[in-house]
């Protein structure tokens, strides 16, 4: 047991070592997929969030719809996602105003890359994945570290249950190890119930994923809602 | 009752009683002695042409900028005093680049306009501590023609000293100003091509010029749909022009 010394205004410092150094991150868990279609994406996140071995919420969103055409969602810090969020909300907002119409979906990507690194020293511990439609209607997605870095892909994922996840989608998605099968267009219900299936098969796994997942469809028309429940164990 | 006019034409920022900023007209008259320039708005793009004063035989006539560019897609022409627009023209640039690099896409017309009217308007305020920016004495004594084509098509902007900015089908600036306009309502036509509009914007100034028109005594500048770019014309495509009218 280690007595603790009154410290005097004069007296040095006890050993700097022992003291509990400030921890700003902590990783509430999670899991986000997008899986871009030909005139469609599809972006889901679960609703758990915690902290350790316990369950801090079973009700947080990871999920945002950005505007009529893009959708986003991330993982990591819960604050961090939400301070992230408001702020590409008030940009968008601010957008608008100037420049007279939504922002399209691959300038959120760069403003999304930009606000990240401009953190580039003490980092929003968010990793994203951004989907939706670009201007021409397509399909699109994108992926993220946590400074900036981004790549349109076809399918992305993120957060704990993206190692249980991401081969999943390499082998359904790209077809991936398959080589006499051949990639064809997919509908958004098929796509939809795929990524449902895949949320399920991390919730089984990861205990940082369940409760509920929310699948946001993104069209040229608009984005359309569901939730489902996951394992609540 | 009223004081004088002279009371209140000195400082930048004082209203007069009958509510006029006397240093803002004064900056609008400016204008009126620069030389003239005009801009056509055609469904195919718009044609910016301007007037340069050669003063002197030994003046190297292509050192007078007055059409300038400020992105690929975005340009103006001038009228005034040309060294208060090289001021705009900077600022807008700063803005078109900062649009791309924070959106990945080009600045719309309109915004890039606004942001150069964002500056007019600047004069009389306090440097605010910290800023790397001049305070400015007066308001800038030019007018614009800011032509450019974005994702609505193409587009003609007039701005003024005091900020405020019209878009215009066809628009004249300058000392000839009123007599040009007058032209430009009774020529212009919605349906002209572009070749026709380049036409008429060289026959205009070659009306209202007292010297004799050449290739290297006007500047032409043109914003394409069909490229999506803003382009200043070289020598031989001016007088190509010129033969034309």
């Amino acid at each position: 047991m280690q007595t603790v010394e009154p410290v005097l205004a004069c007296a040095p410092l006890p050993n700097v070592k022992e003291q509990g150094r400030f921890s700003p991150y902590t990783n509430n868990g999670g899991t986000v997929i997008a899986v871009a279609g030909k005139d469609f994406c599809v972006i889901a996140g679960d609703t758990r969030m915690s902290e350790g071995y316990s369950i801090t919420s079973r009700n947080v969103s990871k999920v945002i719809q950005l505007t009529s055409k893009c959708v986003l969602a991330s993982s990591g810090m819960q604050a961090d996602i939400a301070t992230l969020h408001k702020l590409l909300l008030i940009r968008l907002e601010q957008y608008k105003h100037q420049n007279g119409r939504e922002m399209s979906t691959t300038s959120i990507a760069q403003l999304l890359g930009n606000t990240l690194y401009g953190k580039r020293f003490f980092p929003y511990y968010t990793f994203n994945v951004l989907g939706g439609v670009d201007d021409k209607g397509v399909g699109c997605a994108y992926s993220y570290d946590a400074v900036g870095s981004f790549e349109r892909t076809p399918y992305s994922s993120s957060g704990t249950g993206q190692q249980l996840v991401q081969p999943l989608l390499d082998n359904q998605v790209a077809k991936k190890h398959q080589p006499n099968v051949l990639k064809v267009d997919v509908s958004a219900k098929e796509v939809e119930e795929f990524v449902r299936d895949a949320m399920t098969s991390a919730g089984e796994r990861d205990i940082y994923t369940g409760d509920h997942v929310e699948v946001k469809t993104v069209t040229a028309n608009g984005v359309v809602h569901q939730r489902f429940d996951l394992k609540f164990d | 009752m009223y004081a004088t006019k002279s009371e209140y034409d000195r400082g930048v920022n004082t209203f007069s009683p009958e509510g006029r900023l006397f240093q803002v007209e004064y900056a609008i008259e400016a204008i009126k002695l620069g030389s003239t320039a005009l801009g056509i708005k055609t469904s195919e793009g718009v044609i910016l042409a301007v007037e340069k004063r050669v003063s002197s035989t030994l003046l190297e006539s292509s050192s007078i900028e007055k059409i300038m560019e400020i992105d690929s897609h975005i340009g103006a022409s001038m009228s005034g005093l040309i060294a208060d627009a090289r001021t705009m023209i900077e600022h807008g640039r700063v803005e078109a680049q900062n649009h791309r690099f924070n959106y990945d896409e080009p600045m719309k017309v309109e915004a890039c306009t606004q942001a150069l009217c964002d500056l007019a308007l600047r004069f009389g305020e306090d440097r605010k501590k910290g800023e790397r920016e001049e305070q400015m004495s007066r308001p800038f004594g030019v007018a614009l023609l800011v032509a450019g084509v974005d994702e609505t098509g193409p587009l003609l902007y007039h701005t003024d000293p005091s900020g405020t900015f019209v878009a215009f089908e066809a628009k004249a600036i300058g000392a000839a100003s009123e007599g040009a306009q007058q032209t430009l309502i009774e020529k212009y036509t919605k349906s002209m091509t572009l070749s026709e509009a380049e036409t008429l914007a060289v026959s205009v100034l070659k009306q209202v010029m007292e010297e004799q028109l050449t290739a290297t005594n006007i500047e032409v500048a043109s914003a394409e749909v069909a490229t999506g770019k803003f382009t200043i014309y070289g020598k031989e495509k001016v007088e190509s022009i010129i033969a034309r009218v």
